[in-house]
Order: structure tokens, then sequence, then C-alpha cells
């Protein structure tokens, strides 16, 4: 297989969710000796990105999504190793917190950002369901991430996000880290009133929105 | 089988009742408490809520235990409580309940995942639907609702489970979602594989809930009605919650915008109409008007 085959094949593998595919396509690029970051960036990347189109099209639903994403995380852990002793850090993209609000048990939707944010590169650190605001402080603090993700399914619960950006406030914190919210009751005019960073409608929208964040855009 | 409440859906169209969760937290239903802890502990107030509702005209209210399966409630480490969460949850819409009214036993999701996407396996979701429908059918419940089902596969475990513990009907609604080609679950089950494989697990009737709006929801049960002869369930939410300045919550479509299309929900096929997330007493009292009116 030469290169242009094995890329087309990692785009078509995470298209797919399949998993072995993925995997064994990624052992193959580094016995050829390929630059993993560029194999990330120009094989997996755009399989994911499809796999978004897809979603957004009503054509893939959440279990092509999941193992789309699935197969994203097992070609990134053959490749991990090779990014790691490559230039570009232990990830392609930075670090995330993610969580969902204290008081709010719901998890699905939260999940999936985390698996998907994951599958696009990013380090993420999934505080789990009914999390204390100080906790996902804490996690940033001690992980050096710089993007907090906060869900919340509640409308009752969703007034947390805003005492969150109060907290980050409170305690100088605010200009430090990217805050963005999500969560079926929340919305962009949400995320404006109560000064958060960002507002995604799902788990695709939201790794567009981390990607814009980082290239200096705002939503 | 001949229960009465598909027998009074032949005769004319029957009303559900509406939003349970947000009429308890109006009446100060603490944010970590699950609904279903009040069964037990604030019997009075969930009672006033299924009466408002009978005295509204619903025909039939659904029972406080939309999260009681063991596997929702473990989320508080109150798995050990789900039979009798539920017990008390149907003895209390039995209690409100006037002569000739009917109460329908409530099973939401689990709030997991089956594998592969999740942990599960359908035997352990049908298990714990089983335990909680125990609970529903030995507190008197007429039916058994499974609602608000983003995944055909968990819809089906619960039918299986309510039906291994009860002989009551069960009805189930899907939660699906308007897109362009049609009508989805979450999970990408669409209407027609929905009606048939729910008909063939035994439901008694099947429909919508949730997530779409009143105007949505008559397309959607046209979908329905041509994908099986079974009564149709309709409920919808009130549109989209939207959060004021002052962060009381409120949805997109108001009283009129959504009894407006309750007529045609109606003359779509379905035989049984409520409401949902965004609606209360005063929603369900104009449809009882409405649905009055009507020519039986």
């Amino acid at each position: 297989m030469n290169k242009a085959e094995l890329l087309k094949g990692m785009q078509e593998a995470i298209v797919a969710g399949d998993r072995d595919a993925a995997a064994s396509l990624a052992a193959e690029a580094v016995r050829a000796g390929l630059d993993a970051a560029e194999v990330v960036e120009t094989g997996y990347v755009p399989g994911i990105q499809r796999v978004g189109a897809l979603w957004e099209q009503g054509e893939y639903f959440l279990p092509e999504l999941i193992c789309s994403a699935e197969a994203m995380k097992s070609a990134m852990a053959v490749l991990e190793p090779e990014l790691r002793r490559g230039r570009t850090g232990p990830r392609p993209g930075g670090r995330i917190v993610i969580g969902t609000v204290e008081g709010d048990i719901h998890d699905i939707g939260k999940n999936l950002v985390a698996s998907m944010l994951q599958a696009a590169g990013y380090e993420v650190r999934d505080l789990g369901a009914d999390v204390k605001l100080e906790r996902f402080i804490e996690e940033a603090e001690a992980t050096g991430a710089r993007t907090i993700c906060l869900s919340a399914l509640l409308t009752t619960t969703m007034s947390n996000q805003k005492r969150f950006i109060e907290l980050l406030r409170d305690k100088g914190l605010r200009e430090k880290y990217r805050v963005l919210v999500g969560g079926a009751p929340a919305s962009r005019k949400w995320a404006v009133e109560i000064g958060a960073d960002g507002y995604a409608e799902n788990a695709v929208a939201a790794v567009k929105l981390v990607k814009s964040l980082e290239s200096g855009g705002r939503s | 089988m001949s229960a009465p409440l598909l027998e009074l859906a032949r005769s004319r169209t029957v009303l559900f009742d509406g939003a349970l969760g947000t009429e308890l937290m109006a009446r100060g239903l603490p944010r970590r408490t699950p609904p279903e802890a009040w069964n037990l502990e604030r019997p009075n107030l969930v009672r006033e809520v299924h009466a408002a509702y009978f005295a509204a005209g619903s025909d039939v209210v659904s029972t406080n235990s939309f999260g009681g399966s063991p596997i929702k409630l473990a989320a508080h480490g109150l798995e050990h409580r789900a039979y009798e969460f539920n017990r008390a949850a149907a003895r209390l819409a039995r209690e409100a309940a006037p002569a000739g009214r009917f109460v329908a036993g409530s099973i939401g999701p689990t709030g997991k995942f089956l594998k592969p996407q999740g942990d599960y396996t359908p035997e352990e979701f049908a298990a714990g639907f089983a335990e909680q429908a125990r609970g529903l059918a030995d507190g008197g419940a007429d039916v058994l609702i499974v609602e608000t089902q983003y995944d055909l596969r968990e819809a089906l475990a619960a039918v299986q489970g309510a039906r291994s513990a009860s002989a009551l009907p069960v009805f189930v609604t899907m939660t699906f979602n308007a897109l362009p080609r049609g009508y989805f679950t979450l999970m990408g089950d669409t209407v027609a594989r929905a009606a048939a494989e729910l008909e063939r697990a035994g439901a008694m009737a099947v429909g919508a809930n949730c997530t779409l709006n009143s105007e949505q929801m008559v397309g959607c049960v046209r979908a329905l009605r041509a994908a099986t002869g079974l009564p149709l369930i309709a409920q919808a939410n009130a549109g989209q919650p939207v959060v004021a300045d002052d962060g009381r919550v409120s949805y997109t479509q108001d009283l009129d915008d959504y009894v407006r299309f309750v007529p045609g929900i109606v003359a779509a096929g379905a035989g049984f109409v409520g409401g949902c997330c965004g609606t209360d007493p005063s929603y369900i009292r104009a449809m009882a008007r409405l649905i009055r009116k009507e020519p039986l």
C-alpha cells in the first residue's frame, strides 16, 4: 500500500467505524516510517470530519458516531508513542476538562462530546456527572488545561453554568480559561448572557467550536 | 386482551396528562432529590399534581416513576428502593384517580447504553425494568407506559421486562427527532421499524413523545399510522425551553400555539393524546375542551 492508499484507507476506516482496520493501518504507517502527526492530520482527521458531516446531515446516528470515535481512539493508541517521540507533543490538540455540573446526573451528551474531542486529538479529562464546580477549576489548574466544558441537561441545573463563570471571576481566573457550555436547555443566547466563551449544539459542533476558538475565533 | 383503557380509546380520544417533574419542582422538589423519592417523602404533593391533571380533564395520568428503574436510581445510590418507590407511585395516582379514570405506570429510560455503546446487556435492562413493573403493578397501575425511549433495543428490553413481571398491557412511546429524511430516534431507529418491532414484542399501543413540538407531532403520527394498526399515543413538547434573564424557564410554544395542532394530531390517527415537557394542567384543560367538541 502506498502512502496515498494508506491515508485513504484510514479515512475509510474511521467513516466505517472499523476499529481493527483503523489500528492496523496506523501500525502499518509506523512501520513505513511515516510522520505520525501528518498521518493523523491527513488520514484520520478527515475521516472524523466526514463522520461529523454525515451526523449533521442526519445520515449517521449515535451508534455510528460512537463507533467512529472508538476507531479513532484505537488508531491514536497506536500512534501515541510515535507522537510523543515526535516534536508535536503528547497530543495534537490541547487538554480539556469536561463534566456535567453539580446536581445533574445526565451524562450521555457529555460523554459523546468527550469522546469526539478525544477522537479529534485532545487530551480530555472527563470528571463525570454531578461535578462540584470547584472540581473543574482544581482539575484545570492541576493539568494545565485551558478549556473547560460544562454540560447541563436540566433547566434547573443550567444556572450552575452561570455560577461557574462567576466563581472563576471571584477567583480572578476568568481570563485564564475558555468556558464552553452545552446541554439541551443551553443555547448560544444563554452562553452570551452568562459570559461563556461558546456554546455547541452537539458533539460534532463542539469539536468545531474548540478548533475555531483555538485559531482565534469566537462563537 | 381487553383492557378498559383500550376499550375507551375505541370509543373516543383519550386524554393523558402533561409534564410531571416541573410540577413537582414548582412545589419545591430539591435539585438533588430524584422525583421518585417524593412518592414516600411528600406523597400529598405528588397526589396533588395527579389530582390537578384529573381535574383538568385527564382520563389517565402517568405515575411519578419515570426515573424509577433500579439502573437509573443507582445514580442516586437508591437502586435498592426501586420496588417501593414504584409501588408508592402507582398507589398515589390510584388514590388521586376519580372512578372510571386510569393510571399508567411510567417507565422511562435508564440513562445508560446497551453494549457495544455502553456496559449493559438487554437482559440486565429487562431485569431492572421487571422490578420496576412489579412495583407499579402491585401499586395498582392499569397499564404500563414505557416512555421517552431513544433506543429501540432498550424499549424492547423494557417491554420484555414489563411483560415478564405483570399481565398489564404495555404502551410504548419513542422519542423521535424530525430530520430531513423523516423521524428518527437518537440511535437512528425509524418510525416504521420501531412500530413493527414493538408490536411484535407485544406492545398494545405505541407512539411518540418529547422533543417534537405539537406541529411536528402531526407528521410523526401520520408516519406511525402508516406503519402500524395499533392504537397510537402522541405527547408533544411545548416547543423548546428558553431561559429568561431572570432565570425563569419557558417554552417556545404557548398554550394557543400548542393546542391548535391537537386536532391535526387526532386526525392523523392518535387515539391517546397528552403533553410532555413545557405543558401543565392548563394545556390539558384546553386539550380536553377541544377533544370533547370533536364528533365521536
